[in-house]
This record gives structure tokens, C-alpha cells and sequence, in this order.
């Protein structure tokens, strides 16, 4: 009976398989072709050119700094540790999370992005007797993203990605390309990128025992349209894929067995992920402003979701606006999800994150941009609240504090 | 499951009104409005990754918004 959604979602699948690559391919194409000359354009992707820009001296535009923490409170079927085998257990966490941010330009085309994102997490279900209880009792994890863009013309730019990621018994690289090509006056631009991230991390079976090493690849691509629609309104779509092989599951998360007891994760080596956003934002008379936000999902494994945002936002004075948001999001669960498998199923998985949910946020945030006189040009503030949750026993609360310096 | 089967028809209508409106183009003096950092469609940088990470570790339906996708599985 479950099966149904599963087909449908696997006949989208196809038939943006097939787009896809056809609307990457023209996006190239279209990025790359000559564009009309301009007084004051002068660029091209010649060597030279490039070689010359790379030449130049950085120079330091912004430094932005987060600081989030956020408090969890939950139970999930793929946790132990609760009254009893068959009963879910602790998904209670603490998280610190701080974040960098380096803008640096270098010469007239080229910029560079350094984001240093960085993660503590404690308390993660202490009381299992799973793996989670001695590795996830305190980990830190830690990134290293560099993003160079090289503006080859008023219309056209090319970005490279590059990342590391570093955690105790995982480590992952992502590297990724991107083109902007703006058309009248930056009234339209089209974009597109593509992503691949290799994870290796260590296997675990579920009562804690490390056995090996394993891995998985991910490629994303992505093309999007943003246009000017009025002097008071912007509006983007948005359409992503994601292909994901290899082992699928941290390896530690087991399922309830009806014979009793608990077996681990069975997942399928591959995944196949779309998610299409429109995105738009409106200027009120008010001085305010509109924000709203829809995101389709399907993929191979019976998920299908939908997720809308609005947000609103008031300008008190020139320095200083507050934002208000809400977002609601509603999920079906993979076909395989099951809070008490039978032995012989070639498939199981009991983790809430895979289960039919709801989920809604509701948030709050204040912005300051103080103009400076010196070196620093502009101090930028914010502080942000906000409440998720989720309606299979999941409930968290964050506060994140922003402050940046623009040269 | 019928709002789910609407999405897709609801992107491609906006992906269509997006196209036609891209015949009119607004002139640059008068996007004063959408320089106001309201008006941006994505949240700031450090902020939309912290809220990414939010909902791909808790939903695994979250990600693949141009973003890497992952969650739900362990893929983070």
C-alpha cells in the first residue's frame, strides 16, 4: 500500500533526471557566450586576464562572526537507551555553534570567501547504550569553506568551492563550480552550480563497536532564475538535485525488531533527491517588508514534503529593523520507515528524522547597521530567537548572535 | 498528498511568470526598495547555514535548495 507514493515519486525522478542535465547544459552554454561590448567592461576569461587579477594584493572588505547555541529535548525510535528495547529513546541535546566569515577582494574581479563553521555538541542521549553514549557524549566538529569568484565581465561570473570538513570519526571534502550570468542591468540572473561531497567515516555496529572504515559521495546540481519583477518586488526559483551513493546511515541507529530487540539500519546504497523553491520578496508602504518562501520535495525513498515560510520585516529608523517569521513544514516518511520491524525486511529504518512529521518555527530577529567613521565602515548587529517543533516528540529552542565589521 | 502533487505545477507557473516578466525590465534608478537588506530573498549567509543545518539534521526531507543536501540518514 505504501508503495503507490514511492512510484509516483520515481517518475518524477526520471523525468527531471533528463531535464536537469538538459537545463545545465544550455545554462553553460548561455553563461559562456559573448556578451555585448561595454565601455567600461574591459573583461574576458582570457589568461592573461585572470593571471592579472590573481596578481593583486588582498584586501580585507568584511569580517562576520555567529555565535548559536540551541537546547533539545526529543525522543526517536533509532535511539536506545529508553525504558525498554522497543521503546524510543533520548534525542536530548546541546549545541554550540560559532561560525567566521572572511570576505577578501583581491584586485578588481577577484573575491574570496573563508566561512569557518565550527560545532559542539554534549549531551547527545546520554543515557543510551548505543554508540551515542561514549562518541556523542561531547563532539566537536569542524569546517574549513573557501569560495573564489572571478567577475569576468558586468554579466558574467565563475566560482570555485572548496571544503573540508573534520569531525572524530568522520571526515568529509566538497568541491564545487558556479556561474552567474546577470541580462539588463542585473534585472535577470541565471545561475547554476554543481557540488560533489565525499564523506569517510568510521562503521559502527549498534551496541558501540567501531568495525572499519566506509564512505559515501554526493553531487548536487542546481540552476536558478531571479528576476526583477516591479520596483517593490524580486522573485527566484530555484530546482536542485542530489544524487547520494554509498553507505547512507551514521551505521549506529537501530530499529525495534518484533522477535525483540533491535537490529541495525537497512538502507538502500542510493538516494535521489529534488527539491524545487520559488522565493519572493515584497516591499510593503511602510517601510516593511514581505518575505515568502515555498520549497517542493520528492525523492526515491518515498518522501515527498512541502514548506512554506513568510516573514515580515519593519524599518524603525535607517539603523535598525525587526523581523518576525514563521515556517511550516509537512513530510511523508520514507517507504521503508517502521517503528517495529519484522527479521526478513529487506529494508528498515526507525529514525523520526525519516518518519511522516510536521514541523513548524517561529522566530524573531533584530538587525542593526551602525555607520562608522575609520577604518571599519559599518558594524552590523543582530540577534535572533527561535522555537522549533516537531510533532513526532522533538522540541528545541535556539538564540544565535551575529556581529560583523564591514571595511 | 494533493498539495504535494500541486508543487510541482505551482514551480512551474512561477518559473513561467518569472520568464514573462523578464520582457520588462526595471530601470536601475528605480530599485532604490530592493537594495534594503529586507528585501534580500535569502537570509544572510552565516544565518541561512545555521538554519540549513537546523532542518537537514531534523528533517529528511530538508536540503537540495542549491545547497548541498543531506539529513535524515546520517549524511551530515
Amino acid at each position: 500500500m505504501k508503495r503507490a507514493p514511492v512510484d509516483r515519486a520515481r517518475a518524477l525522478v526520471s523525468a527531471f533526471e533528463a531535464g536537469i542535465l538538459v537545463a545545465a547544459v544550455v545554462l553553460c552554454a548561455c553563461a559562456l557566450l559573448p556578451s555585448p561590448a561595454r565601455a567600461d567592461d574591459g573583461g574576458s576569461l582570457s589568461t592573461a586576464h585572470i593571471l592579472d587579477a590573481m596578481t593583486s594584493t588582498l584586501r580585507l572588505e568584511s569580517v562576520t562572526t555567529r555565535v548559536s547555541g540551541y537546547d533539545q529535548y526529543g525522543h526517536g525510535f533509532q535511539a536506545q537507551g529508553g525504558p525498554t528495547a522497543m521503546s524510543p529513546g533520548s534525542e536530548r541535546l546541546t549545541v554550540f555553534e560559532p561560525q567566521a566569515e572572511f570576505v577578501m577582494s583581491q584586485g578588481d574581479r577577484i573575491t574570496h570567501r573563508l566561512w569557518l563553521p565550527a560545532d559542539v555538541v554534549t549531551n547527545a542521549s546520554p543515557d543510551a547504550i548505543d554508540v551515542m553514549s561514549s562518541a556523542s557524549r561531547h563532539v566537536e566538529a569542524g569546517s574549513i569553506d573557501w569560495t573564489t569568484t572571478y567577475r569576468a565581465n558586468r554579466e558574467l561570473e565563475l566560482a570555485m568551492r572548496n571544503g573540508v570538513h573534520l569531525e572524530n570519526p568522520f571526515r568529509s571534502w566538497a568541491s564545487g563550480l558556479g556561474v552567474r550570468r546577470s541580462f539588463a542591468d542585473d534585472g535577470t540572473v541565471v545561475a547554476g552550480s554543481v557540488l560533489e561531497v565525499f564523506d569517510w567515516f568510521d562503521r559502527f555496529q549498534i551496541d558501540g563497536h567501531r568495525v572499519d572504515h566506509t564512505d559515501r559521495s554526493g553531487t548536487t546540481g542546481s540552476v536558478s532564475l531571479t528576476q526583477i519583477l516591479t520596483p517593490t518586488t524580486v522573485a527566484n526559483v530555484n530546482y536542485g538535485i542530489t544524487v547520494l551513493d554509498g553507505v547512507l546511515g551514521n551505521t549506529w541507529n537501530s530499529v525495534p525488531l518484533a522477535s525483540g530487540g533491535r537490529g541495525p539500519e537497512l538502507l538502500p546504497n542510493r538516494r535521489i533527491r529534488h527539491a524545487l523553491v520559488g522565493r519572493a520578496s515584497q516591499w510593503l508602504p511602510w517601510n516593511g517588508a514581505l518575505r515568502l518562501y515555498y520549497r517542493f520535495y520528492a525523492d526515491d525513498w518515498g518522501i515527498v514534503a512541502n514548506t512554506m515560510e513568510g516573514q515580515l520585516l519593519q524599518r524603525l529608523t535607517p539603523e535598525l529593523y525587526f523581523g518576525t517569521y514563521y515556517r511550516f513544514h509537512r513530510q511523508t516518511g520514507a517507504y521503508f520507515f517502521t517503528t517495529l520491524a519484522p527479521l526478513d525486511a529487506p529494508l528498515r529504518v526507525a529514525d523520526s528524522d525519516l518518519a511522516p512529521l510536521d514541523s513548524q518555527t517561529i522566530g524573531g530577529k533584530v538587525v542593526m547597521d551602525f555607520p562608522m567613521t575609520g577604518r571599519v565602515r559599518a558594524l552590523h548587529l543582530e540577534l535572533e530567537c527561535e522555537r522549533y517543533v516537531r510533532t513526532n516528540d522533538l522540541h528545541a529552542t535556539s538564540v544565535s548572535w551575529a556581529t560583523g565589521f564591514r571595511f | 498528498m494533493r498539495v504535494a502533487r500541486r508543487g510541482p505545477l505551482a514551480g512551474v507557473l512561477l518559473a513561467v511568470a518569472l520568464s514573462s516578466a523578464g520582457c520588462a525590465s526595471v530601470p536601475q534608478n528605480r530599485r532604490a526598495r530592493l537594495a534594503d537588506p529586507m528585501m534580500n530573498l535569502t537570509d544572510e549567509p552565516l544565518d541561512a547555514a545555521r538554519r540549513q543545518k537546523l532542518y537537514d539534521t531534523r528533517e529528511g526531507a530538508a536540503g537540495g535548495d542549491g545547497a548541498a543536501a543531506g539529513g535524515g540518514c546520517g549524511c551530515q
